[in-house]
């Protein structure tokens, strides 16, 4: 067993206790950024697509059961974006990718994907503008989210884009 | 041919990955409400609230905090409050027993903390610090001192499961109290709508809303909140009215349970209907 395979469990408990409890603190209008997701797509971005989606499937299952939410959203949101972002992977682009502002752009990208799917999946009223889910619900959080990759960025010495 | 499905295998194995994984995720979706997911989820709420009531409490020094100075206005208010209220109570028994009906207006409540919050847009659940120990089981309704919040859904030893009112899933049986008129709250993704109530009724906005006495799931008479907007359908026979609770409740803190056993078979029914 290879110790990667353990280290993001291990930083994911205290992640999963600032998501559940300080990260609704700094909510705007209901607006949370969803740093779990941040654990998962720098995996996913340093050892590929399969490793990703297995991830974002565990610690999915993992948060859905301590979060008291529906079993089962958390799973699919994080395994699909994660799937997602899987896409972004490149042996030769590792650093670039989990180093440079474009680390920024995916989080981004598959972050709002993880939003949207985990708001479709959880709601049950269906006179819910669709429009209103993509921007709420998708787009904004996961531009909140992606404003939290920021340190990854900003502590990193290779900057890809500067 | 099995050399071939070997190849397609390997070719495509995050393809077969994901959708294996995903259709492991929908089956566990659609067991959400078996005894043995219940079983898992209140283990794992058991174990997190631990941690979680542990980093609350050193978080709690940054939430706002109410000045003395109000605390003392509302304090004043709310004798000024009670001493109406009590000229009411002693009216209000004289008349119950000239037509022989019981108290039942009174219910204890228990003190809780909110531990955690998952907060969405549409999914609004809070974890709070007591549960089964303390007396709370799954059906009580949850107020802050302002107004409703929400009923608990999940309960384990030392910790509960509120679903708040901003809950696409919960829908509340309200009364809109100026005018008598019963109809269904529920929460949009956006706001809180009591939707099709016909435009014949004078519904004003401003307008309180309480908890209906159909309701056997919550207590009657609980303030809600009270009518922002209201808006005729596209025929012109019916109001789509928004509301806005008196509860704060994305930035609930301290909350309230109150300990009432609701009747367990319509209990039991109404649970059914919220699935």
């Amino acid at each position: 067993m290879n110790i990667k395979n353990f280290k993001p469990i291990i930083y994911f408990i205290p992640l999963a206790v600032i998501q559940l409890t300080v990260i609704p603190l700094i909510a705007v209008d209901n607006i949370t950024p969803n740093i779990i997701f941040i654990l998962i797509a720098y995996y996913t971005l340093m050892f590929g697509q399969s490793y990703g989606t297995i991830l974002g499937f565990a610690l999915g299952f993992i948060f859905d059961i301590i979060s008291g939410g529906l079993i089962g959203a958390s799973m699919i949101s994080f395994t699909l974006s994660a799937f997602i972002a899987g896409y972004f992977y490149s042996d030769n682009k590792i650093d670039f990718n989990t180093k440079s502002f474009f680390f920024l752009l995916i989080i981004f990208i598959c972050g709002s994907i993880n939003s949207f799917i985990y708001a479709v999946i959880s709601n049950s009223n269906t006179s819910v503008n669709t429009f209103y889910i993509i921007l709420f619900e998708g787009l904004l959080p996961g531009l909140y989210t992606s404003l939290f990759g920021l340190p990854f960025v900003i502590i990193s010495p290779k900057k890809g884009l500067s | 041919m099995l050399k071939f499905l070997k190849r397609i295998l390997f070719q495509f194995k995050e393809y077969f990955l994901l959708v294996v994984l995903l259709v492991i995720s929908l089956s566990l979706l659609s067991t959400n409400e078996k005894q043995q997911s219940k079983h898992l989820n209140s283990f794992a709420l058991q174990n997190f609230s631990f941690f979680s009531d542990a980093i609350n409490s050193m978080t709690s020094i940054f939430r706002k905090d109410i000045s003395y100075a109000k605390l003392k206005e509302e304090n004043a208010e709310l004798m000024l409050e009670v001493n109406l209220l009590r000229k009411f109570s002693l009216e209000n028994e004289k008349l119950r027993s000239l037509i022989g009906l019981k108290d039942s207006s009174k219910f204890p409540l228990i003190p809780v903390k909110v531990v955690s919050k998952l907060v969405t847009k549409i999914q609004g659940n809070f974890i709070i610090n007591k549960g089964t120990g303390n007396g709370i089981i799954k059906g009580m309704p949850v107020i802050s001192e302002k107004g409703l919040v929400g009923m608990i859904m999940e309960t384990t030893e030392d910790c509960s499961v509120v679903r708040t009112l901003y809950n696409s899933n919960l829908n509340v049986a309200v009364t809109i109290q100026r005018e008598n008129v019963d109809g269904v709250l529920s929460f949009d993704g956006k706001d809180l709508i009591i939707k099709n109530i016909p435009t014949s009724q004078d519904i004003q906005v401003g307008d309180r809303v309480e908890t209906s006495d159909f309701s056997s799931l919550f207590p009657a008479y609980v303030p809600i909140g009270e009518i922002i907007l209201k808006k005729t359908n596209d025929v012109g026979l019916l109001y789509n009215l928004t509301v806005r609770p008196f509860a704060d409740i994305p930035g609930a803190n301290v909350l309230f349970v109150i300990k009432i056993v609701p009747s367990k078979e319509i209990n039991h029914l109404e649970m059914n209907l919220m699935k």
